[in-house]
């Protein structure tokens, strides 16, 4: 069952209906506060804020076809130490609020008084790439064009592939895939807190509505097609860089900046293990280590540093591709991290971020499990 | 009176002695544990897998707390605790003196090898001459006349066999330690003890006794255990399952119960066989799943706690069943394969034929036995078993002197594991008074290295004769490591196990000033403590020196290849070299104990649990839910239990170390072992808060509420409880007719375990009924009858009084009606057409136990509970009362149903377990634990999930996971799923590691 109402777009303006709906959330005292990507004075990017006066509102474009940072690794921040104490809403796009929920998991945000809002997300540039879509166009020419992770390859690897391009946990979803965006969109309540605050604010919601259900059929097409396309796509990236050959290969050109660590929304720890004293060596084992070889690659551990990430993070990984834009070398993470993470993510039948109550595989113990595994 | 001497001795080194042993010496007593053979181990360590995951863990009998004082390696290989001593081949011959007190004079057989020098290196059975057949694989394959009784012996060193030694002095001239010595006389030895633990074990029946199966005559006819060794890894065939006569597999085996047992000459059950037989059949078809393998059995027997499922694992894996004793074999002589002829449970012949037969035989008495109950002068029964009393079974006629395990009847491991607890109590009890007199006293030497001194390593290679010289190029090895960082010296100074040699090592240690040392030599399970015991004494911690395996790791698994092999010996010092050079000494965590228990429940087992730890000078309080102590055990209704019970509750009553509260709930519990604080709330409201070192939940089930065959609806329909109320006033007069139906409300799905004790009692009323009134008909509608043990006499008794018998099939439940007044049991007969209709006064339902709401409790002491509710043990063979949570026990019908013999075993087992703890002032933490670095701490929660011990916890106000050092035992696992690194293992910290892998490649 369905709860929604729906969005009229008037001439089109989709970016003006979703900022009066998000401003009506704020005038009718339902939230206090919106963590919500807001277009930069300059034109060349659009970036999250967090927004306490409703005003501000008018200046947010949820649609625009950029994404600087992961917004979960925002919340981790404003949320480690301490809950927030006033109803905060977050509108993210899929990928940063299955981050958002790994994060959870992982103690490391507090869910408590947040709203999530999330939207059908079409996709975005890199960074880099954004100031020139904003010089020809506007957010809502990008949503007006529909869906194309394919055919569009402007759009970050990430999102070309994406498998959930429509939130799994958000309170409220602001969705259209399989609707005219430029004629209506479809205000979703998919939690209790969802329905409350959709109510506060004077919406009246429609039971399991034409709309919904056009939305929810796209949402089912959707989901065959893209498992042929990742198929697809991890079979050529396995000729591309699969073996160790082609994997040292293609982390030549890294320089250990770590940028790629930084960036990963779900790669949470305080310190590094790779910056911990663990990897602050004296000479002479440099010089052994240099000695057994001949010759030692430097900055040392650098294939090391990414696999033990991928180790790490594989489970987790939700696919925003944050890493590969963060990285200064175009060294392809997001392809390596998709492919080996989707692999054992299906091995424990797991999806990261798609519920708070899926235990990370690595806490969940099973008397049953890999049975398989050392069989003689 | 004399004062009570300290000390246990314990005949009998098989799983039973091993827990009777520990138990002991963990609670402060010395342990001289014997056995005839030359190696401990007993019928145990001919097998390898058992029930329920067909695995070993023979590892969880090892002491959980002050881990590191004894050895904690697989006890196939070693068994060693301070407290502890082993006497291998030797046999008792006189006791005299009183409980508290004893003398007992010990032959000891001599091995004619000094055992100080033998290396086990094998030379001499490799030139002796003389072949005789292996008993360790039962005659499947040939031994030497000096020889090691299984694999990897304890204590791992060669005999020789008197009786078939041609003293060529082949194996004198080859020994490269002159450890061989002929004629080196049996030697005597006086003990003195406070008590005496038979442990002697049991004999597999003579299988070739009964000349219809052909056992000895034809090839392909084996005993179980014969089974078990091809099954076996270690065993002839390395696992393969090969068919004597041809050596090839097997497609059909079929599997015969009962032999040796369940007859007239032994009128009783063998008690384990069943689950064996179920276990070799789910291997089997695991293994080799096309090959057909039927059980030809009367009962299935599984009546333990999740046996019931087990038996459905079988089926449901495809071993077939047939109702039936075979009545004989035939070979064929050319193809060597047998026949099996048989009557059916319709009457129909059955013949047919089978690759290989495998013979179930009985668990006979050890044939010592006899003899040593004379030299003991306990009282053995009809079938040469030890006599005991009905309700403490590890009791015997001799005060002082106490039985465990199969010595006493048929037992299976969890059965024996429980009585070798129980004897251990029983004998803690009798000398509780001289708790800690006969300790061995470990000493803690200073260790040399302090913090921040410069790393002096010292190595120590060994050759072991040519095992590891040949292999190595030590030359080449000594020069490479010579010339690692902070390394003082390298020797190579021969055979490291041999006196001299550690005493060379001693004076180059103290000579080159080392801190740190490196042993090259054998697999640590040989001469750990040999070799640690030797560093302390030069001021070597046990953190400040390592253990690198050339023998088994190195020149064994590399034999041919030189150069590969000395590379590998180098990188195995450099790493070892690299690990100490950054070790950082360990200390353990020491925790105060309160000597205190507390037990919930006071029905018997709480009880019985509550007057022996008290019996053995410890506090108890009792928190019983009611306002009367007990519980089910009242429900008991003929003379003998009651009064034994009644005697019981006056005991606990006058006990001052014993205080009772009724009407009272245990509503909190924090803390961990050795300490616990639990809030106690009485029915008047009032909460008391107090302190123990140790729980037993002894919380009871509930009798099942039938709904079944109109129970409640008619009157006539009553339960077996209250058919023994009524038999025991006896108000039966006009039943002419009683009907009872066996299993109702157990085995079914919703409850899928047997209740282990209806069968018997449904017996007992039944022959009640007939000795009271002979005329009266009584049928008893039964599945299997589970009369196990001795038990099975009284169903011989019963059927011989004239009691019906007639089996139902699961789904072909009994029909139960009423019309006309007349109540009808219509049951289906597997042996004929149609039903079968009686007409009964009276119907008797045997209803069991169903767990209680366990689930409050379970989640306030953080236990898991099984899929029936009830409480769940670490392992059902050898932890039986453990739980998860160290320092918390589980008896009585809390953990599974049992009958009071059975419920006072483990109670007295939760109770020594419990002595095990409450017995040391303090616990010491191991010393190779895991810790956190608050600083790289995320909190988030990762390490507190995997941690399998509870050991960890989050400190959510500073955002950082806490370690409980007493419970953290080592095992690295937060540290392996840490991202970071702030979890880590004490001597095996990342830094560490990861120097390793640098040395290594």
């Amino acid at each position: 069952m369905t709860k929604s109402v729906t969005l009229s777009v008037k001439d089109g303006k989709i970016r003006e209906a979703v900022n009066s709906f998000l401003k009506e959330l704020f005038n009718k005292k339902t939230i206090d506060a919106m963590l919500v990507p807001l277009a930069h004075p300059a034109g060349t990017n659009v970036v999250q804020a967090l927004v306490t006066k409703a005003v501000f509102v008018d200046k947010a474009d949820v649609f625009a076809p950029v994404m600087p940072v992961n917004s979960a690794r925002l919340i981790q921040s404003i949320t480690r130490l301490t809950t927030v104490d006033r109803k905060t809403a977050v509108v993210l796009r899929p990928c940063e609020m299955r981050a958002l929920i790994e994060l959870a998991k992982l103690k490391q945000v507090q869910l408590d008084k947040l709203v999530l809002i999330g939207i059908d997300c079409p996709g975005a540039y890199a960074v880099n790439n954004y100031p020139k879509f904003a010089a020809e166009k506007k957010s809502d020419d990008f949503v007006k064009a529909g869906f194309q992770w394919a055919e569009d390859t402007m759009l970050r690897t990430g999102c070309q592939i994406c498998e959930y391009p429509y939130p799994l946990t958000a309170d409220i979803t602001i969705g259209m895939l399989g609707l005219d965006p430029s004629k209506q969109i479809l205000i979703q309540a998919n939690s209790a807190q969802g329905e409350e605050i959709l109510s506060k604010a004077g919406m009246s919601l429609e039971i399991d509505s034409d709309l919904a259900q056009k939305r929810q059929t796209a949402i089912t097409k959707f989901a065959g097609e893209i498992k042929e396309r990742r198929k697809e796509f991890f079979e050529k990236t396995k000729r591309e860089i699969g073996g160790i050959e082609k994997l040292s290969k293609v982390f030549a050109q890294c320089i250990k900046c770590q940028n790629c660590r930084q960036a990963c929304p779900v790669c949470y720890c305080r310190e590094c293990f790779f910056i911990s004293p663990t990897f602050e060596l004296d000479a002479d084992r440099y010089l052994r280590q240099a000695e057994k070889k001949g010759a030692l690659r430097m900055p040392s551990d650098t294939l090391l540093f990414h696999l033990t990430r991928m180790n790490h993070m594989g489970n987790s990984c939700v696919g925003c591709g944050a890493c590969e834009e963060a990285c200064p070398n175009d060294i392809p993470l997001l392809k390596i991290f998709q492919l080996a993470g989707s692999e054992v993510q299906e091995l424990f039948s797991y999806v990261p971020g798609r519920s708070l109550e899926e235990s990370l595989p690595a806490t969940a113990f099973k008397e049953k499990e890999f049975e398989q595994i050392g069989e003689k | 009176m004399q004062e009570k001497v300290g000390a246990v001795l314990v005949i009998g080194g098989g799983v039973g002695g091993i827990r009777t042993a520990f138990d002991l010496a963990e609670s402060g007593f010395k342990v001289y544990l014997t056995d005839r053979s030359p190696g401990i181990g007993g019928t145990l360590y001919q097998l390898e897998t058992w029930f329920p995951d067909n695995q070993c863990e023979l590892c969880k009998l090892l002491p959980v707390f002050n881990r590191d004082e004894c050895s904690q390696f697989c006890l196939r290989r070693d068994l060693s605790h301070p407290n502890i001593e082993l006497i291998p081949n030797s046999s008792v011959t006189k006791l005299t003196g009183e409980p508290g007190n004893f003398k007992a004079t010990l032959n000891i057989k001599s091995r004619w090898v000094i055992e100080e020098k033998c290396t086990a290196c094998g030379l001499c059975a490799g030139v002796c001459p003389v072949e005789v057949d292996d008993e360790f694989n039962r005659g499947l394959q040939k031994r030497k006349a000096i020889y090691v009784r299984n694999p990897q012996s304890v204590p791992n060193v060669y005999s020789i066999d008197h009786e078939n030694c041609t003293k060529c002095g082949k194996c004198v001239t080859i020994c490269p330690t002159k450890a061989i010595a002929l004629n080196m006389p049996d030697t005597k030895r006086e003990l003195a003890v406070g008590a005496v633990i038979v442990s002697s074990g049991s004999n597999e029946f003579d299988v070739s006794r009964i000349g219809q199966y052909g056992y000895g005559r034809y090839a392909n006819v084996l005993t179980n255990i014969q089974l078990e060794r091809l099954l076996a890894n270690t065993g002839p065939t390395g696992g393969e399952l090969l068919r004597p006569s041809d050596k090839k597999a097997p497609n059909k085996i079929a599997i015969l119960q009962c032999v040796g047992s369940r007859d007239t000459e032994r009128n009783y059950c063998s008690e384990v066989c069943c689950m064996y037989a179920l276990k070799e059949s789910i291997m089997l078809k695991k293994q080799y799943p096309d090959t057909e393998v039927t059980i030809f059995y009367m009962d299935i027997r599984a009546f333990g706690k999740d046996y019931y499922r087990y038996h459905l694992r079988a089926q449901d894996s495809g071993v077939k069943f047939a109702r039936c004793r075979v009545s004989r074999i035939r070979e064929n002589p050319k193809s060597k394969n047998l026949f099996l002829l048989a009557r059916a449970e319709d009457g129909k012949s059955i013949s047919s034929e089978y690759d290989m037969v495998v013979l179930s035989a009985a668990q006979c008495p050890s044939p010592h036995l006899s003899e040593l109950g004379k030299i003991l002068n306990i009282h053995t029964n009809q079938w040469g078993f030890v006599e005991t009393p009905e309700f403490y079974p590890t009791r015997t006629s001799h005060n002082g002197i106490f039985v465990s395990g199969s010595a006493s009847g048929p037992s299976d491991i969890c059965e024996t594991v429980l009585k070798s607890s129980a004897a251990a109590c029983e004998a803690a009890t009798v000398i509780s008074s001289a708790r800690h007199q006969s300790e061995t006293k470990t000493s803690e030497h200073e260790h040399k290295a302090e913090q921040d001194e410069e790393a002096k390593i010292a190595i120590f290679v060994c050759h072991c004769g040519e095992e590891i010289g040949a292999v190595v190029d030590f030359e080449k090895t000594l020069a490479s490591t010579k010339k690692l960082l902070n390394v003082v010296t390298v020797e190579d100074v021969g055979f490291l196990c041999q006196k001299e040699t550690l005493e060379k090592i001693k004076r180059s240690v103290t000579k080159t000033g080392a801190n740190r040392v490196i042993m090259a030599a054998c697999a640590p399970y040989h001469y750990y403590r040999l070799f640690n015991d030797t560093l302390n004494e030069v001021g070597i911690d046990a953190s400040m020196w390592q253990l690198v395996n050339f023998r088994e790791e190195l020149a064994w698994v590399h034999k041919d290849k030189r150069d590969l092999a000395t590379a590998k010996a180098q990188n195995l010092l450099a790493m070892a070299v690299d690990r100490l050079r950054t070790q950082e000494t360990l200390t353990a965590q020491v925790m105060a104990v309160t000597p205190k228990c507390l037990i919930v429940g006071g029905g018997i087992s709480g009880l019985t649990s509550a007057l022996f730890l008290a019996e053995q000078g410890f506090e108890v309080d009792i928190v019983e839910r009611t306002g009367e102590l007990g519980g089910h055990s009242r429900q008991i209704y003929f003379d003998s239990p009651q009064s034994f019970v009644k005697g019981i509750i006056e005991k606990v009553n006058n006990n001052l170390k014993i205080k009772i509260n009724l009407n009272s709930e245990v509503i909190g519990i924090s803390g961990n072992a050795g300490n616990y604080k639990a809030r106690i709330k009485s029915t008047d409201g009032k909460i008391a808060e107090t302190n123990h070192g140790a729980i037993i939940i002894a919380t009871g089930a509930k009798d099942y509420q039938p709904t079944e065959y109109l129970y409640g609806k008619d009157k006539r329909v009553i339960t077996q409880h209250e058919l023994q109320k009524r038999l025991a006033e006896w108000k039966l007069d006009k039943a002419s007719t009683v009907v009872m139906i066996q299993c109702v409300g157990s085995r079914n799905n919703a409850h899928p375990y047997c209740n282990r004790v209806c069968c018997s009692e449904a017996i007992a009323n039944a022959i009640k009924i007939k000795e009271k009134s002979p005329d009266t008909q009584v049928f008893i509608l039964n599945r299997d009858i589970m009369t196990y043990g001795f038990k099975e006499q009284n169903y011989t008794k019963a059927r011989e009084a004239g009691v019906l018998f007639q089996r139902y099939e699961a789904g072909k439940e009994p029909e139960v009606n009423t019309s006309n007044r007349t109540l009808t049991v219509a049951v289906n007969d597997p042996g004929l057409p149609g039903k079968l209709e009686i007409e009964t006064d009276l119907l008797v339902l045997s209803t069991g136990y169903v767990a209680e709401d366990n689930q409050t409790l379970a989640k306030m002491l953080s236990l898991e509970l099984t899929a029936d509710g009830f409480f769940k043990e670490v392992d059902t063979k050898f932890r039986p009362v453990d739980t998860i949570i160290d320092g918390i026990f589980i008896t009585g019908l809390a953990n599974a149903p049992r009958n009071l013999g059975e419920k006072i075993i483990e109670a007295q087992a939760a109770a020594q377990r419990t002595a095990n703890l409450l017995s040391r002032d303090k616990i010491k933490s191991g010393r190779v634990i895991s810790e956190v670095d608050a600083h790289r701490c995320s909190c988030c929660g990762i390490c507190v999930e995997v941690c399998p011990f509870e050991a960890r916890y989050l400190d959510e106000d500073n955002k950082v996971a806490v370690v409980k050092e007493i419970l953290c035992q080592g095992c690295g696992i937060c540290a392996t799923a840490c991202p970071n690194g702030a979890a880590k293992l004490r001597s095996l910290k990342d830094k560490q590691v990861f120097s390793m892998i640098d040395a290594a490649f």
